[in-house]
Parts: structure tokens; sequence; C-alpha cells
């Protein structure tokens, strides 16, 4: 969604053509991202002929302000919906940035590799307008991923276990 | 206008701008090199906007206030005393990934 796209977007920019295929996946009511994602893709063939990319859908695992019970009902059913999309894919990478739609996308991979399945590296990059504290996905994703990346020197204080590089978008 | 699907035509001819605490709204004015008032919104709740407009505050890159204040921080305002925005470093990124990958 909106902001994440933009910062994911900028995440990528540096990137090497290494990272190609790239299957990008959004939440089902999302309406710009669509066309932000294309514009960088297109953006990016000019300078690299054989630059690929696939675009799917979830359903939006969570609502702003949802309530607690009804999330982790949502959330499992976003997951279940997940794990055909992962095991179609299977990513060597997953880069994610908080949204509510990584979470599912992010624990099915997770499964898939506790199954021994794939192997899948799991990146998470806290947004940038996370300073003090971490968002919803960012606390549960905490936990799963391989890299945690945090953009503000506090929260390098308070999880211990993450990156930080600065500000990277 | 209600909506524009950009305003960096709008930013690039302003000589200061007021805005929300959105973080896009914060990093496209500041990366334009624009003077930046936030204004905080304090009656949304859960307002994790206001770490990133309290941390840019903090560090000297905005002027910083709420509804109530805004007038009084207009008249009050010393714009030179805003330090100059360094844009963020995704080549720290992808450097950082091209490690993990061992394609370093």
């Amino acid at each position: 969604t909106g902001g994440h796209t933009t910062e994911i977007l900028r995440l990528l920019s540096c990137l090497s053509e290494s990272y190609s295929p790239r299957h990008y996946v959004l939440a089902d009511s999302d309406k710009m991202s669509e066309a932000k994602i294309h514009s960088f893709e297109q953006k990016r063939a000019e300078t690299f002929s054989k630059s690929q990319f696939t675009l799917d859908r979830i359903p939006r695992s969570r609502e702003v302000r949802q309530s607690w019970i009804s999330s982790v009902v949502t959330t499992l059913y976003s997951i279940l919906y997940s794990l055909p999309l992962t095991y179609k894919r299977k990513p060597d990478l997953i880069l994610c940035n908080g949204p509510g739609t990584c979470v599912p996308v992010c624990l099915s991979a997770f499964l898939l590799g506790l199954l021994r399945i794939k192997r899948t590296i799991i990146v998470y990059v806290e947004s940038i307008c996370r300073v003090e504290t971490l968002s919803l996905s960012g606390k549960i994703l905490y936990y799963f991923s391989d890299y945690f990346i945090v953009q503000w020197p506090d929260l390098k204080k308070k999880y211990p276990k993450s990156v930080y590089l600065g500000r990277v978008v | 206008f209600r909506f524009k699907d950009s305003l960096a035509e709008d930013l690039q001819s302003a000589d200061l701008v007021i805005s929300h605490a959105g973080a896009g709204s914060c990093l496209e004015t500041l990366e334009k090199g624009k003077p930046l008032i936030v204004v905080i919104n304090d009656k949304l709740m859960d307002n994790h906007q206001l770490e990133l407009a309290r941390q840019l505050h903090r560090d000297g890159y905005v002027l910083y206030c709420n509804c109530s204040t805004l007038v009084e921080t207009l008249q009050s305002m010393d714009l030179s005393a805003l330090k100059p925005f360094s844009p963020g470093q995704p080549e720290k990124f992808a450097s950082f990934l091209d490690k993990v990958f061992g394609l370093q």
C-alpha cells in the first residue's frame, strides 16, 4: 500500500539484475501500487533488457485498527491463501517492509522452510516512519526473518538482533 | 484541490511547506530542499506518524507544531536554522544484500 510501495521501490532501486525475476505481491484492495510498480519496472527495463517481473494479489490480512481476534482469523486465512503462491514462486528471497500483507507471505515461506520444501531468506526492512517503536508486522517478523533492518539507532538498541544501516530510503 | 497524483510541481515552486506528519509528505518536501513545518493532528490516536516528525525535528530538519500553535509558529519561525536534509542511501541496502548472497 501507498507509502510502503514507495519505500520498497526505493529499496529496489540499487539492486543489480541478479535480483530477478521480481515477484510483487499486493493486497487485493490496493489500487495505487500497481501503477507505481509498472512505472518502476518500465524504467528498469530501459537499462536492463532482460528484466522480468510478475504481480500477484492476495486478500488483505488486516484492516487498520481491526480487532485482535478477527485479525488472527483473517491472517490465518491469508496464510493459507499465500501458501500456494509461495510454493509456486519458491522465492530465494522475500523482501518486505511492513504492510500487513507481508506477514502471511513471510509466514507461509517460513512454513515451507520448516517443511524442507524451500528455504527462503526473509529480509524485513522496517519503515522509515518507525523511529522508536516497531510496527505490528515488525514485531511479528522480528522473530521469523533472517535479517531485520531498522533505519534509526533507537530501534537497534531496543532490538539488538536487528541490522542498522542508517536511512536507506 | 483534494487529490493529485503528484505534488512534485507544487513542491518545486513553494517557498515554505506546511504539512501533516505523513512520512511521504515530509520526506518528499525535505528531499526537494524546501523548509517544512509539520503540523501534528493530536486528535488521531495511536499516532505513530509523530515518531518521524519528532525525530526530524530533533535532528533539526523541520519545524513542528499542532493546529493551535501554527499561527504562533509562523510568526516566530527562523527557517535559516533548519538543517539541510541528506537523502537515504539505498545503495547501502543493496550492498548489504549483495554480501548476504555472496554477490560481492
